[in-house]
């Protein structure tokens, strides 16, 4: 079985058959360590409207087995559903494309660690949309570090909530380019 | 656990531990659920050749790892009114798919502030079959009165 027929069994929503499943495709147009500016900022390309699917396929996928968040007829019935702390990866992902922060995308990354803060609960219906910073980048023992500072804001302009998103990176476009090519 | 009061939760507490095997299945899923589809986790032929960390197989998502710390404080509390409101999270070695990971977590530090300002800190370990440290959690997490 290919890995896209793989794939195919387990999208659940409108959100998940949209995307791009293939991080290879488009890499030319990624950002790229050595070309990005600190303190550029800019908002993601697209806005995330939280839906019950998203909610519960997000959390099925954690593992989750308590009904208030895979049950949606319990939890409508219940209070309503219960979100999983990591939600906003999905939001983050969905929200950035091919500009501002799309070296999140690049082949060839690996994920030191994640630093999120948590303002306020995500609700569904809430349209949210994420503000990218380029934070910080630096050099350790040979890796290349990127940080942007992303801070998700719903239709009313609150903060829910801000992760410093990093990853060490493929240096230049070639490299990039290499990893998108093997 | 029916009531959760800041009052309860000493140092040391440790929360129950969670344990999930890191199939090819639970990894796809987490690519479509973070929408996530670097080609180290999904596809396999890819992975094999690129061993971006030094492996032929695919590896779990870090935050496939940091929702499975997280999870560790919100199935034992998250019922109950506490709250996560910072998470933060190393990883140091990869989990490549068959891997088998344990999730413990302990209460760390108490941060008694006042009624309706009270919080702790959580830290969790995850460590795979080899009884490796995969990664490493801090949570500090809001608690009901």
């Amino acid at each position: 079985m290919s890995d896209r027929n793989r794939l195919e069994q387990y999208p659940t929503t409108a959100k998940q058959r949209s995307f791009e499943w293939d991080f290879t495709k488009g890499v030319e147009n990624y950002e790229v360590w050595d070309e990005i500016e600190i303190g550029a900022k800019g908002t993601g390309a697209h806005t995330y409207r939280i839906e019950e699917e998203d909610v519960v396929n997000f959390n099925v996928a954690a593992l989750e087995t308590d009904p208030l968040m895979i049950d949606l007829d319990f939890a409508r019935a219940n209070g309503g559903l219960r979100f999983h702390p990591l939600f906003t990866v999905q939001i983050a992902f969905y929200c950035v494309d091919t500009g501002i922060g799309s070296w999140v995308r690049s082949p060839g990354a690996r994920n030191p660690g994640q630093t999120i803060e948590v303002f306020e609960p995500y609700r569904i219906g809430e349209a949210i949309t994420a503000t990218i910073t380029h934070h910080d980048k630096w050099v350790r023992r040979g890796s290349y570090y990127m940080q942007d500072k992303i801070e998700f804001r719903n239709e009313h302009g609150t903060l829910k909530t801000r992760w410093f998103a990093t990853l060490l990176l493929p240096k230049t476009r070639e490299d990039v380019q290499r990893f998108a090519s093997i | 656990m029916t009531e959760l009061h800041f009052a309860d939760i000493q140092l040391g507490d440790a929360l129950p531990p969670i344990e999930s095997t890191i199939t090819q299945e639970v990894i796809d899923r987490a690519a479509l659920a973070h929408l996530d589809f670097n080609p180290v986790h999904t596809n396999t032929a890819w992975a094999a050749r690129a061993r971006v960390f030094g492996t032929e197989k695919t590896v779990a998502h870090g935050m496939f790892t940091m929702s499975q710390m997280a999870s560790v404080v919100d199935r034992a509390w998250g019922r109950h009114g506490a709250v996560i409101t910072h998470m933060e999270s190393k990883f140091t070695k990869p989990v490549p798919v068959g891997q088998t990971v344990r999730y413990e977590g302990s209460v760390w530090e108490l941060h008694p502030h006042g009624a309706g300002k009270n919080s702790v800190v959580v830290s969790v370990k995850a460590t795979d079959a080899d009884g490796s440290t995969v990664g490493t959690s801090s949570l500090r997490v809001r608690i009901p009165d």
